[in-house]
């Protein structure tokens, strides 16, 4: 069994402000980490590794610096993994980046039985990325995965966490899915883990490397354009009806208002 | 012990001691020929290098002639390199005593002794990162989130290794689902760079009886980073003070350093042998920014970080043995800090080479025995940085008992080459010089400046950007609970308002602690009157997040 797991090094989101000028995130001084929803992701791998003795195989895309998320899966226990980092890839947006990272899979393993993505990447939060790849890859999609369970014929069942409760699944590999931060407590890596990644080496491939059509990547490939950004409006108004002396007269009150607003009340 | 990581040398704690340690022993056997390098592993407890350590800083680089190559000693300070620790270079210094909240005197002429002008100004966390840099592409492996909780001794006492805390245990001891047991490292010979008041070299000072001739006595030094409007004429340009908000008793005085056109370092620290239990160490650091003197400096600034650090300043007298059986100690935590220039990261480096030149000629010849170590102990004396410390060896003291005298005290001793006062000044441990409240009750606290850069202690503290997972061992242990009514009403609990990251705190007459708001500073550990806070170590990769102190 192979289980490939895509994951993105981003700024940590305690640190981060953005420029009022430019709209763009101050990067000066911000630490870089992995992904927090893809450390779930990873974790559901390597219990699949555990249980089963799959191979863990991840990937990621970015700047040569991030090699160092892959060492930390490494010393995590992923057993090898894979960067692209090409300038072609930059400016990327998620339809890009869905096309360089299953360029990617397909060089890897062109059949990996499962490819997991957290459910979304802290900075951008869009959750394409995923979808992306199984359009691309051409396999099932499952999202917002809490719970995998994978029997010994591939056959799966999954709850996936929806806004009115919990589906519960059921499908055969391969899949695509992404993972939620209640699929799994993440394990720390070990001391003698680091001392293992810090010594393993990491496969760094070019646009070249994986064959990828150039006019499909970076810029030239995102139809995406950011128009601008900016903070929602600030929601104002509000009224505080203060029951604490009198509660019938407050619940009465509020009863009345929501008759004239109409809000649910015959 | 079948699992334990072999090493040949560990490094306890990654700052620029231990990391000048590990260069420098893999630079002379390579520069050698050695047929074969000795493993090189630095761990540190911080989530990564140079995140929980804190400085000025103005960096002599006197140190660097010999050890680091041309190259690197220009990168330090090269526009070319973008993460490069020293940004400005002192170019405008002043010394200034402040009377009270109004008055200052400037000194005419800066001492002799803390001149700076030439020498970069920035951030210790950047240089600690470039030495990581250096230190990984000699071959040494650093590795961060991982504390080292113990000390191993084999039968005969000789120190071969560490224990390393354990992961993933929740608030009542037990094991959580990631649960992650830390191991054992083994090496030839330990060095110990955990910086002021390491636990782990305190604890083997204690138990082996290296301590110096007098007790270490501390300051703490409360910094903040404040964004300012450009300002090009005044980067490099920096400042020392004395005296106030420190009553006369006390030895306490700040700076403030503009490191960059749009930067300023601010800074106070305030001795721990202070008498008064109602004093805010923070609180001073407030009163210190408002005054008139510094106000101008920071001026329509904002504060972007703020830390807190112990300094080890007893000096001289208060410098143990730094070699044991199987460890040597470096910088900070041997105390190795020059009170009177206010500097220590240059004496690190030195005392880091030398233990590095002490492990090549060990592993050369194959012997790490505790008389082919002593050559470190022996190397140190003879480095600049200790011939420095042995001036200044009664500077410090005099200080404790009268702000006038230890400057008198100062000049003398700088004049006389280290002579004066001809006798070693007792002192007090920290602690012990702390007195009960006058007339057994709390004065009123000092009326506070307004204003936006009168930043209260936990929005400093979000700043540190301090975390702790909250669901693990408190590891600021409270030896015996019933001792705090006792000490409230004595002392009216000191660890409310030394703490400068709020973790103490009274509530229904109990104390409670926030150990997840620490900065690893171990203010409460050195100053607890009652010695009843135990400082240990929580999950490796908690604390601080320092990026740029």
């Amino acid at each position: 069994m192979h289980v490939i797991v895509c994951i993105k090094q981003v700024p940590d989101s305690t640190k981060i402000s953005i420029d009022p000028v430019t709209k763009t995130l101050m990067r000066e001084g911000v630490e870089s980490i992995l992904n927090p929803f893809d450390e779930y992701a990873l974790e559901v791998a390597l219990r699949i590794k555990d249980e089963k003795g799959a191979r863990v195989t991840v990937v990621s895309m970015g700047p040569p610096q991030a090699t160092a998320i892959i060492r930390e899966a490494l010393a995590r226990g992923a057993d090898d993994g894979v960067l692209l980092s090409d300038r072609a890839f930059a400016g990327a947006d998620t339809l890009a980046t869905a096309y360089a990272l299953t360029t990617a899979i397909q060089k890897i393993n062109p059949r990996p039985d499962l490819v997991l993505f957290g459910k979304q990447a802290i900075d951008g939060d869009t959750a394409q990325v995923g979808p992306g790849v199984s359009e691309d890859l051409g396999f099932p999609l499952v999202t917002y995965v809490r719970d995998l369970k994978i029997a010994d014929d591939g056959t799966y069942t999954v709850e996936t966490v929806m806004d009115a409760g919990i589906d519960v699944l059921e499908g055969k590999l391969p899949a695509v899915m992404t993972v939620v931060k209640e699929a799994a407590v993440p394990r720390f890596a070990t001391l003698a883990g680091w001392v293992r990644a810090k010594r393993a080496p990491v496969t760094v491939w070019t646009a070249k490397d994986t064959g990828a059509d150039p006019a499909r990547l970076g810029l030239n490939g995102s139809p995406t354009k950011v128009v601008d950004t900016f903070p929602p409006p600030v929601k104002t108004g509000g009224r505080v009806v203060d029951a604490s002396k009198d509660p019938a007269a407050g619940v009465a009150a509020i009863v009345a208002l929501m008759k004239e607003k109409k809000l649910g009340v015959a | 012990m079948g699992n334990a990581i072999q090493t040949d040398i560990l490094c306890v704690g990654a700052g620029v001691a231990s990391l000048s340690a590990a260069i420098r022993i893999l630079r002379t056997l390579k520069a050698r020929g050695a047929k074969a390098l000795p493993r090189v592993m630095v761990i540190d407890k911080g989530r990564s290098v140079g995140s929980h350590v804190l400085s000025g800083l103005v960096f002599d680089t006197a140190c660097l002639k010999g050890f680091l190559t041309d190259e690197e000693i220009d990168g330090l300070t090269s526009e070319k390199n973008r993460n490069r620790p020293f940004a400005a270079t002192v170019t405008k210094e002043a010394f200034h005593v402040l009377l009270d909240a109004k008055h200052s005197l400037p000194v005419p002429w800066v001492p002799p002794m803390m001149q700076d002008k030439g020498y970069p100004v920035g951030s210790l966390t950047k240089l600690t990162q470039y030495f990581a840099d250096i230190a990984e592409k000699e071959g040494a492996e650093v590795y961060t989130g991982f504390a080292a909780t113990e000390l191993i001794e084999d039968g005969n006492g000789r120190v071969v290794g560490v224990k390393i805390g354990d992961k993933g245990v929740d608030g009542k001891g037990a094991h959580k689902s990631n649960f992650t047991p830390g191991g054992e490292v083994h090496a030839k010979c330990v060095i110990l760079g955990e910086g002021g008041c390491g636990i782990l070299t305190n604890r083997l000072i204690e138990e082996k009886g290296l301590q110096g001739a007098r007790p270490q006595s501390y300051a703490v030094g409360i910094k903040e980073i404040i964004d300012v409007p450009e300002n090009k004429e005044r980067n490099g340009e920096i400042a020392h003070t004395f005296g106030y908000p420190a009553d006369m008793a006390t030895y306490g005085g700040g700076f403030v350093y503009h490191t960059s056109p749009t930067q300023v370092m601010i800074c106070y620290a305030y001795a721990l042998d202070y008498a008064h239990p109602e004093v805010d160490p923070h609180s001073l650091f407030r009163l210190f920014k408002a005054h008139p003197t510094l106000a101008g400096h920071i001026k329509d600034g904002k504060t972007v970080a703020y830390g807190a650090k112990v300094i080890p300043e007893g000096g001289y007298y208060s410098v143990p043995e730094v070699v044991a059986d199987g460890a040597l100690i470096v910088g900070d935590g041997a105390g190795l800090v020059d009170t009177l220039r206010i500097k220590g990261a240059h004496i690190a480096i030195e005392s880091g080479v030398c233990a590095g030149d002490t492990l090549a000629d060990c592993w050369e010849r194959g012997d790490f025995s505790l008389d082919a170590l002593r050559a470190y102990g022996a190397a140190l004396k003879k480095t600049d940085g200790w011939k420095q410390l042995k001036r200044v060896r009664n500077v410090r003291a005099p200080f404790s008992i009268n702000t006038l005298l230890g400057v008198m005290a100062a000049g003398c001793a700088w004049a006389t080459f280290g002579a004066f006062p001809f006798w070693q000044v007792p002192m007090e441990g920290d602690a012990e010089a702390t007195l009960p409240l006058r007339g057994g009750r709390l004065p009123e606290a000092p009326a506070l400046p307004g204003g936006p850069l009168s930043v209260d202690k936990l929005t400093d503290v979000f700043m540190s950007g301090t975390i702790h997972d909250e669901d693990q061992p408190c590891h600021l242990r409270i030896l015996d609970p019933g001792k705090c009514a006792e000490c409230l009403k004595t002392y009216g609990a000191p660890c409310l308002r030394f703490c400068p990251a709020e973790v103490y705190r009274l509530e229904d007459g109990r104390i409670h602690v926030d150990f997840s708001n620490c900065l690893h500073c171990k203010t409460c550990q050195i100053k607890d009157p009652c010695h009843n806070i135990e400082w240990t170590f929580p999950q490796g990769g908690d604390g601080p997040r320092y990026t740029r102190m």
